[in-house]
């Protein structure tokens, strides 16, 4: 337990934190407690949307370097201080809330370009750039991280790495964990190490995947290498209408199994294309929307374009034409904004999870009829954003539009939507996330997905961090 | 509370990230409490519960602010349709609600005291009058002089900040009563047009002074027609105004660049983020040295990386003025000196 601030151990602590950082950047005034409190989890927006108080870090610390993460880690190490790293906190699953306490590590100070290595494509930079800070200075030197999520505004690299992360072009230039050629980490116990240089390799198992997606539980990620990209050529984009989701499935799958390479997919449901595709492109029709783009050399991708607007035309119902894809990609984040965005008072979350082609389907059925029989509050819409060879991401949500006034009731009807609904996705052959990570509210859920292979996990986070301070009581392991 | 006309913004703000990557503050400092999100969060702790007003910690916060308006263009830019969530007006009506319980710190007070002791008055008499804005006059007097030579028939008006400062640091009533005082003294002179070269008075004399029987124009507008064209030649690197370019959408410092024959190359990395080093707080290095320090270190770094030994033009006056304070090896004019 920390010292109460009142009293002096806790200002030995804070002196040794300042140290280290410098005054300025050892902070433990209210607005940064209060900023570092709140992510955008749902949970902690209710509690405070209710006026509960929140659990919030004892100190917030900003560090300049690798060696100061290091060392503000040992300092951690020997008062048993939990750390949890903290980069946009923009992270749905609670993963970077402070709820024991202890030290907010926020890397945003970490935020420079290295290197940009134009021969091999890869550029080198710290992990607390804000993506889009990054995607703008690799495009000053002529290229594209090809990284562009909804959260490209707000969250960090680190934050994409620490949960997998993806973003609208995915399904032609991958998930974090494909973009990612080699990292540097400050481990638990505040030594700094590199993972390998490439990303294949048979130079015995790949530490870099095993940071990836760690959530701050295994270390913090200071440094990245990443794969860059030329601007391309030309970037087009076709929707299609289709009578209801199984047939644009259908084609969705025959695209990519037939092996064109978009750049990406999304195929909206019934209701999410009432309701969404609607509200944001002005397209009111009945059916399931899909879209899809190809980039690179001009050429190729009217090649590609016309290969699946041949696949499409099969089943579809209306052929939208290329205004409406080009529509649906400008207008890409704007989902994401207020008012389009739900907000409060609404209950809300996002049942992300993937599964094969073979699975998905039942995957979407198996959630959605769950939700709706044991939930008849709720709302169940969803889309499917990121494509694989062999299946695809589901992008649920669930709405309740009143959820009761008191919060604990509240949060406990939350809670249990998302038991119901992602027990039910891995029972059809999901898993619990595709891209937002595990974090506080699915750790409960890791141990049954897992099962025996948990411990491995276990013993792996027990040996790396063997005082357990690093982000406790997420992804299932354990608590402070 | 001045707050409660922007609880739909406080609704909207509150959990919303997508703006961040553009606060000025937040980019320099790292501190997650200089975004627009943590801004709204402290307001809806105020709506819950005023005695959240006399926080010291929220105070200083809302406070040190750069009020670069990027945030808020940025959003504009996705609510075509709509009217964007103006969390510019949120953070000043957390300021005036500061103020007016009496909670402004010591050093706002005896800066808005200095603020408050003008004296207009009016040199020459001609149809052009010129403000001569204090910020102009102690920063950057040869833009000044820039001017004086290429429109030697304007008269002046100078004593003073006509309001604008004072408006920002949330003494609202005090704003107005500067303000009252300068359109007395400007409608004494009988001009026509009222020339503004500092970015943030412009804004504040827009929406203060219209429809008073004089245009209100900025410098750069006035300039363009006099300025001869196509005298310069070669790149020059560019830093525009918050107050201009998030406020008015005012483009007129660019295009009198280019008109004059520069090839104008914006600042930076991206047009969306500011660059003019918490201009948009009009005040901010008065008080917040620290914070104006990191935003200054900020763009210089960037001038190292991709501009390095190359001269800046700033719009705004401020900018020059705290950009030479702390990082006084880097060269920075006016748009005025670089015309003139």
């Amino acid at each position: 337990m920390l010292p109460n601030s009142d009293l002096y151990p806790f200002q030995m602590i804070r002196s040794e934190l300042t140290w280290i950082v410098g005054e300025a950047n050892v902070m433990t005034d209210d607005a940064q407690k209060l900023s570092h409190s709140i992510d955008y989890y749902w949970v902690p927006e209710c509690w405070h949307d209710r006026g509960q108080k929140l659990p919030g870090p004892d100190f917030v610390v900003c560090p300049g370097t690798a060696e100061e993460v290091a060392k503000v880690i040992q300092v951690a190490n020997t008062y048993k201080l939990p750390v949890v790293p903290w980069g946009g906190g923009s992270g749905s699953q609670g993963g970077a809330l402070p709820i024991y306490g202890g030290i907010a590590l926020d890397t945003k100070r970490l935020n420079k370009v290295i290197s940009i290595d134009p021969i091999s494509m890869t550029a080198t930079a710290e992990t607390g750039i804000i993506t889009q800070q990054l995607e703008w200075e690799i495009n000053k030197a002529g290229y594209s991280t090809m990284h562009f999520p909804a959260s490209i505004g707000c969250a960090t690299l680190g934050g994409f790495i620490a949960h997998r992360g993806t973003g609208v072009l995915s399904t032609k230039y991958g998930k974090m964990e494909d973009m990612v050629m080699s990292l540097e980490v400050v481990t638990p116990t505040g030594e700094i190490i590199n993972t390998l240089p490439v990303p294949r390799h048979a130079s015995g198992p790949d530490l870099t995947q095993l940071f990836l997606g760690s959530e701050g539980t295994l270390g913090v990620v200071t440094k990245a290498t990443i794969k860059i990209h030329p601007i391309p050529e030309a970037r087009k984009f076709h929707a299609f209408l289709f009578k209801d989701m199984h047939d644009a499935m259908m084609a969705g799958a025959k695209l990519m199994t037939s092996r064109l390479q978009p750049c990406a997919v999304r195929l909206y449901d019934e209701p999410e294309t009432a309701r969404l595709i609607k509200r944001v492109l002005g397209i009111d029709r009945k059916g399931a929307y899909l879209v899809f783009g190809f980039d690179g050399p001009e050429r190729i991708v009217d090649i590609q374009l016309e290969e699946a607007c041949k696949i499409c035309n099969l089943t579809a119902i209306e052929d939208l034409g290329t205004e409406s894809g080009e529509a649906w990609w400008t207008n890409r984040y704007k989902f994401f904004y207020p008012p389009y965005m739900f907000q409060m008072p609404q209950a809300f979350g996002t049942l992300d999870t993937v599964a094969t082609f073979s699975n998905i389907e039942n995957v979407y059925w198996g959630m959605k009829n769950a939700v709706k029989e044991k939930f008849p509050e709720a709302t169940f819409i969803g889309h499917f954003s990121h494509w694989y060879d062999w299946g695809c991401m589901l992008y649920a949500r669930f709405i309740i539009e009143n959820p009761p006034a008191d919060p604990a009731e509240s949060v406990a009807l939350y809670n249990k939507v998302w038991d119901v609904a992602i027990r039910e996705a891995i029972r059809n052959g999901g898993v619990i996330n595709e891209h937002h990570g595990v974090g506080l509210k699915l750790g409960r859920m890791m141990k049954d997905l897992y099962g025996p292979a948990f411990t491995t996990l276990e013993d792996i986070k027990k040996t790396l961090d063997p005082n357990n301070i690093m982000n406790p009581g997420k992804m299932g392991f354990k608590g402070a | 509370m001045n707050i409660d006309k922007y609880l739909d913004i406080i609704s909207a703000c509150r959990f919303c990230f997508m703006c961040r990557h553009l606060s000025a503050n937040g980019l320099a400092t790292g501190r997650e409490c200089d975004t627009p999100r943590s801004h709204a969060l402290i307001a809806d702790l105020v709506r819950m519960d005023k005695a959240n007003l006399a926080n010291p910690d929220y105070i200083r916060t809302i406070y040190e602010s750069d009020l670069s308006g990027a945030n808020r263009r940025h959003c504009r830019g996705y609510h075509a349709d709509t009217n964007c969530y103006d969390e510019i007006g949120l953070q000043l009506a957390l300021r005036r609600d500061i103020v007016e319980a009496g909670l402004a710190p010591a050093e706002i007070n005896a800066i808005a005291e200095q603020l408050k002791d003008v004296a207009f008055t009016v040199k020459g008499t001609a149809d052009v009058l010129y403000y001569r804005h204090p910020c102009v006059d102690r920063h950057t007097p040869e833009a000044a002089d820039a001017f004086a030579r290429l429109a030697p028939n304007a008269a002046v008006i100078e004593g003073g900040d006509c309001g604008t400062a004072l408006d920002i640091l949330g003494f609202a009533q005090d704003a107005q009563a500067v303000a009252a005082k300068f359109l007395a003294a400007v409608k004494a002179a009988n001009c026509k047009t009222l020339v503004i070269p500092h970015p943030g008075a412009y804004h504040f004399a827009k929406q203060n002074f219209a429809g008073q029987g004089f245009d209100i124009i900025t410098s750069a507008d006035y300039l363009k027609g006099l300025a001869p064209k196509a005298a310069k030649s070669g790149k020059v690197v560019f830093i525009d105004s918050d107050f201009l370019s998030n406020y008015e959408s005012c483009n007129a410092p660019r295009e009198l660049l280019a008109a004059a024959g520069y090839q104008v190359e914006d600042f930076g990395t991206n047009p969306e983020e500011s660059y003019a080093c918490g201009e948009g707080a009009m005040v901010q290095m008065l008080y917040a040295p620290t914070i104006a320090k990191a935003l200054v270190e900020r763009v210089a770094r960037f001038a190292k990386a991709y501009y390095d030994g190359q001269t800046i033009v700033v719009a705004a006056p401020y900018t020059k003025a705290v950009i030479s304070r702390f990082a006084p090896e880097l060269k920075v004019i006016t748009v005025e000196e670089a015309i003139a």
